[in-house]
């Protein structure tokens, strides 16, 4: 079983001070989808039911790009980290 | 440090440090680039990395050189529902002969050593450097420049071996944004067990290895599972089409869960303890989905070209890769020769490409993808298996039907004809 709450604890990541993800959350807003929130194997997308506000946490992003594919709206604005910076399998 | 290049290669994966090696090895000034902090930080398979001709041409010993797991002995396709399973195995003594059919590794090992072997040769190994936009003049790239970076990176030629979201071959206008029908994304588990309990659980001996897909494995969604044995983990996992991830509103990790409960895999991975997870997209689009394989001063490789081609029973990606690395290297060294670095010199490559394995199988299989978007092969057909089997063995007293009878009987109990022969003209040009 993955527990993908304790991500971290078996994928290594560098973690940079900043997003290589950019939401333009106005978008998001609007959005009947939210198909990021689901499809993010690293479960990254949040979506507050209450506020209908959607948050994303880059520092566990598995960098497979999925949601920049999956969201149809251009809301997603996403470029690899810099370098070094980002998950770093050892095994896999 | 040298600005300056014969050729820059961006990604340092199996296509890119191919592509490196070569160059490097007839006398080229090479700038190979990764952006992790060492080659294969970045990727993941499945595990399996296919016989490569390229790999026994440059090293002829390759089998002890490389940090490979286990070579394939025995190969399993299971198709299955939530509680049977049906498997058809393969094992055969000549797969334990060299050259193996195949080998499982560990990609940050496996991809890192074989960017140190290119660099061996010669070539210039920049890590911690993404490629972020590509330099043009007069509509000739010319180099790239590096993201967080001062100072662009320049050459005669790029090669893009950036991957399956190949950003360079989108901004060298080669292709258009990649289309969700085109993606199917890949998620591992590792899982840590030890290589005695490997070897009696799967009936293995001293470095042999097992590989099983599973058809039936990823409940209503279009995609397909994964194991593989490695010399003291197991690699298990599952792909499935982005299209229809998107339109089930299910999460990966827990389809990948659910399906680590199913009772047959539940018994495979038993006492495995998870060591790491990860997740990459695939290319899917089968021989429509590559893209314009060159411009001026560029040719894309690899991943990053598409060249990625499943037909439900054979996956075949990275050794197609290195083919392309290999090809492009050989281009390269031409044009480099000619100093002439023009589009219309450059589709030699593609012309390479079209008459080696690589294009010709992507084209011979060219109507599987549509056969891998028949939501039957994965909701309806695993489980019109087992149930004919279990009828087929099933003993209870009751008067039998010849094979025939009871295949037809079963089969139109869960698809009318109609759909059935449509599915079966599907499956005949896809795969037969």
């Amino acid at each position: 079983m993955i527990n993908i709450e304790n991500l971290s604890q078996i994928t290594h990541f560098y973690c940079d001070q900043q997003s290589h993800i950019i939401l333009d959350k106005e978008i998001c807003r609007s959005c009947s989808h939210h198909a990021c929130v689901s499809a993010c194997p690293a479960k990254c997308y949040t979506l507050d039911a209450e506020t209908g506000r959607l948050d994303v946490v880059y520092e566990n992003c598995l960098e497979c790009g999925t949601c920049n594919v999956i969201c149809d709206k251009k809301a997603v604005n996403w470029s690899y980290p810099r370098g070094g910076f980002g998950v770093s399998y050892r095994l896999t | 440090m040298r600005k300056f290049f014969d050729v820059i290669i961006v990604g340092a994966g199996p296509a890119g440090s191919i592509a490196a090696l070569k160059l490097a090895k007839a006398g080229l000034q090479v700038a190979l680039l990764e952006r992790g902090t060492f080659p294969g930080s970045k990727n993941m398979f499945g595990g399996l990395l296919h016989n490569s001709h390229i790999l026994k041409e440059i090293f002829p010993d390759f089998y002890r050189q490389a940090p490979l797991e286990r070579y394939v002995h025995k190969k399993t396709l299971a198709v299955m529902t939530p509680e049977s399973s049906v498997n058809i195995t393969l094992e055969t003594g000549n797969f334990n002969r060299i050259p193996h059919n195949g080998y499982t590794v560990m990609r940050p090992i496996f991809d890192n050593w074989l960017a140190e072997q290119a660099v061996k040769e010669g070539a210039s190994l920049i890590c911690n450097c993404t490629a972020e936009n590509l330099i043009k003049q007069d509509k000739k790239i010319t180099g790239v420049s590096v993201k967080g970076r001062d100072g662009d990176l320049r050459a005669n030629l790029v090669i893009a071996a950036d991957g399956v979201l190949s950003l360079m071959a989108e901004k060298a206008g080669l292709r258009r944004e990649i289309p969700l029908e085109h993606m199917g994304l890949g998620v591992k588990l590792l899982l840590g067990l030890p290589e005695e309990i490997i070897n009696e659980r799967f009936g293995l001996v001293r470095d042999e290895g097992a590989d099983y897909a599973f058809l039936g494995m990823t409940g209503d969604l279009q995609g397909g599972g994964f194991l593989y044995t490695n010399i003291d983990s197991l690699s298990i996992g599952l792909v499935v089409h982005l299209g229809s991830l998107k339109a089930s509103g299910k999460t990966p990790h827990e389809i990948l869960n659910r399906a680590l409960q199913q009772p047959q895999i539940k018994k495979l991975v038993k006492g495995g303890v998870p060591l790491e997870y990860s997740a990459h997209l695939v290319p899917e689009g089968g021989i429509k989905g590559i893209p314009t394989l060159f411009t001026d001063g560029m040719m894309v490789i690899g991943d990053a070209a598409g060249l990625c081609y499943t037909n439900g029973i054979n996956l075949e990606g990275i050794n197609l890769a290195m083919t392309s690395g290999s090809t492009a290297a050989d281009c390269a060294i031409e044009a480099v020769k000619a100093k002439d670095f023009s589009a219309s010199m450059l589709s030699m490559y593609r012309k390479k490409l079209e008459v080696s394995f690589v294009i010709k199988d992507m084209k011979t299989f060219g109507n599987a993808v549509k056969m891998m978007h028949m939501d039957r092969l994965f909701r309806v057909y695993p489980g019109l298996a087992c149930d004919i089997l279990e009828k087929i063995y099933r003993v209870d007293g009751m008067p039998r039907d010849k094979m025939l009878k009871l295949i037809r009987k079963e089969a139109t109990k869960k698809v009318n004809l109609k759909d059935l022969l449509a599915d079966g003209i599907r499956i005949k040009r896809g795969l037969l």
